[in-house]
């Protein structure tokens, strides 16, 4: 059995809902799914999109993750890219 | 004794080509300076240009106009005419004298480039006039911007701004290296005088110096205007190429225009849409950006293209649809992250200034609106923290600008998409699917790392806003902020009645 490996910095491109630019976030792969959706978010929310009292979704190559598990059980990489959304079940993506 | 005629005399002095005989014609014309790839050497025998110029007639007009545009600025300069300028209007220049000072140098070698391994006699000489005309345009400019340097240290970047690792010079440099340098004579002359020349800088020019009559700035209106007439001279150099680049080879003229043309409008969407439809004071605005590009750009290009039987460029649906979105992201671009420039961008989205871009874009209010209130809210509750930037937008492998361009779904929402591209085991991303669908035919072509890749490489220390700040040659003198931010006060009775937010629009 080999020991778990170190975390990794994984840089991403992401985009926070309806914001006007992808921006640069970088994240640990130890991080889980709920936390690159808050560091995704503070970078956008409150500051050009407005906060909204609903649960955030990460999304990677198309598909809704789990948000419980990490950014490397996910299969995330450098340089991918990664969209938050709002939840609102009316208009899931 | 009498003067010969001038069309007895001329050719004597146009048609200097020669035929070799100590050597080969590829070692003075090689291929990858001379570019004449598909199309017969002998074929370049054709090139003529429409209006022809001796060195006498030259150097006789570009005394005149060097005399009556420095006549100009030497009357306004004991005038107060720049203390009355606006501040918007202020940056529209800085962001002119930095980015386009060395751009015209840097024609300077394209030019001379044409000048020595260009493939006609006639061609040759003509470059000769557009090396000597591009000389002028850097000194002007920098003449022009340095009188300023004592009252505003940002003007200072009109020499500097091309030296600096700042992200609008490397975006600028990149487009420009394989506009002006990398490229052989043959895709200047079709990039640089056919497309760029030709098609953008009329907007550039014509357009601002309207803007700058109506702003008060007659010394700038004054030097644009005299460099403009000399475009009209050696831009011709782009017509009799493209011509016989059509006959033999128009796979790659379509290419070649295709790709000045994208590269050009990304360019001008970050620089000149911001100038015109934000800095511009809205009662001085003539036209909008979009109009401008229609009137200026647009009717003429397709025009030109089609005359020499080229297609619409593959992109032109994307092109389009990029007029009312491109500038407006990229304006917000740089005002969120302000302190990377070396003007002050004033946001300019006041009641009056949305009522302007509401009837001049009618989308704007709902791709962008909703962001610049949250905005104002944080400007007039002072919360300035949350209205700068605690990392960097992410950067287009090809235009070097923002990843910004917002996009109508099939479910009816704007988003920003991802254009990805995978290549040798690494992950590019893109603005748009043309930026993408150049960088890949190009692929082997210069292509500057970005900010972005230059910061997950290590090479910009500390790695955080001072670190990439200090990498980009800011210093607090002379970074940017908005002017006053006086364009929120019309919202702020918002803050006792909220507004209700509306997201997702």
């Amino acid at each position: 059995m080999t020991a778990a490996a170190e975390p990794q910095l994984v840089p991403l491109n992401a985009i926070f809902a309806e914001d006007f630019v992808q921006i640069l976030v970088p994240v640990m792969s130890n991080n889980t799914v709920a936390e690159l959706g808050e560091a995704i978010a503070h970078h956008v929310e409150g500051r050009r999109v407005p906060k909204r009292d609903l649960p955030k979704v990460v999304f990677h190559d198309g598909k809704r993750l789990d948000p419980s598990i990490t950014v490397a059980e996910a299969g995330i990489g450098p340089l991918d890219h990664i969209r938050v959304e709002y939840s609102d079940d009316s208009r899931e993506i | 004794m009498t003067l010969l005629k001038r069309e007895e005399w001329q050719h004597l002095v146009r048609e200097v080509d020669w035929t070799l005989s100590y050597v080969d014609d590829e070692a003075v014309y090689p291929e990858w300076m001379s570019g004449t790839g598909k199309v017969p050497r002998e074929a370049w025998a054709k090139w003529e240009e429409d209006y022809k110029v001796s060195y006498p007639e030259y150097v006789a007009t570009q005394r005149e106009k060097e005399s009556s545009a420095y006549a100009v600025k030497a009357a306004l300069q004991r005038s107060t005419a720049w203390e009355n300028l606006s501040e918007g209007w202020k940056s529209s220049t800085k962001m002119h004298f930095g980015g386009v000072t060395l751009v015209e140098s840097e024609a300077v070698l394209a030019e001379l480039k044409m000048a020595r391994f260009g493939l006609n006699g006639s061609w040759r000489n003509m470059a000769v006039f557009g090396a000597l005309d591009e000389i002028r345009h850097a000194q002007i400019t920098l003449f022009f911007g340095h009188e300023f340097v004592g009252k505003d240290p940002q003007y200072d970047w009109t020499q500097k701004m091309f030296h600096t690792n700042d992200w609008v010079a490397v975006s600028l440099r990149n487009l420009f290296d394989g506009m002006m340098v990398t490229s052989n004579v043959v895709d200047i002359a079709i990039q640089l005088p056919l497309t760029f020349e030709t098609g953008f800088t009329n907007l550039q020019f014509v357009a601002l110096s309207a803007d700058a009559l109506e702003s008060g700035d007659v010394n700038f209106a004054n030097m644009i205007s005299s460099i403009q007439t000399d475009e009209a001279r050696h831009a011709q150099q782009g017509g009799p190429t493209l011509e016989i680049l059509v006959e033999h080879d128009p796979v790659r003229a379509q290419w070649v225009i295709d790709k000045a043309f994208w590269g050009s409008a990304r360019a001008f969407a970050a620089l000149t849409g911001p100038a015109m439809d934000y800095y511009t004071p809205v009662e001085h605005r003539k036209q909008s950006y979009r109009e401008f590009m229609e009137e200026w750009i647009i009717d003429q290009f397709v025009r030109t293209i089609e005359d020499y039987g080229l297609k619409k460029p593959w992109f032109w649906d994307e092109f389009m649809k990029g007029l009312d979105t491109w500038h407006h992201a990229l304006h917000m671009g740089l005002w969120y992250w302000r302190p990377t420039l070396w003007w002050k961008p004033t946001a300019a989205v006041s009641k009056d200034d949305r009522d302007w871009l509401r009837e001049k874009y009618p989308n704007w209010e709902k791709v962008y609106g909703d962001k610049w209130d949250v905005i104002i809210d944080n400007v007039n509750r002072g919360d300035m923290e949350l209205t700068l930037p605690e990392t960097l937008p992410w950067l287009c492998s090809m235009c070097h600008l923002p990843c910004c361009v917002a996009t109508l779904g099939y479910d009816n929402r704007w988003r920003v998409r991802d254009y990805p591209l995978k290549h040798n085991g690494v992950t590019y991303h893109f603005c748009t699917a043309g930026c993408r669908q150049i960088w890949w035919k190009d692929r082997d072509n210069l292509n500057h790392p970005t900010v972005i890749d230059r910061f997950l490489a290590g090479e910009i220390q500390p790695m955080d806003v001072g670190g990439i700040l200090g990498y980009m040659g800011l210093t607090p003198d002379v970074m940017g902020d908005d002017p006053d931010y006086s364009w929120a006060a019309d919202y702020k009775d918002r803050l006792i009645v909220p507004r209700v937010p509306v997201a997702g629009a």
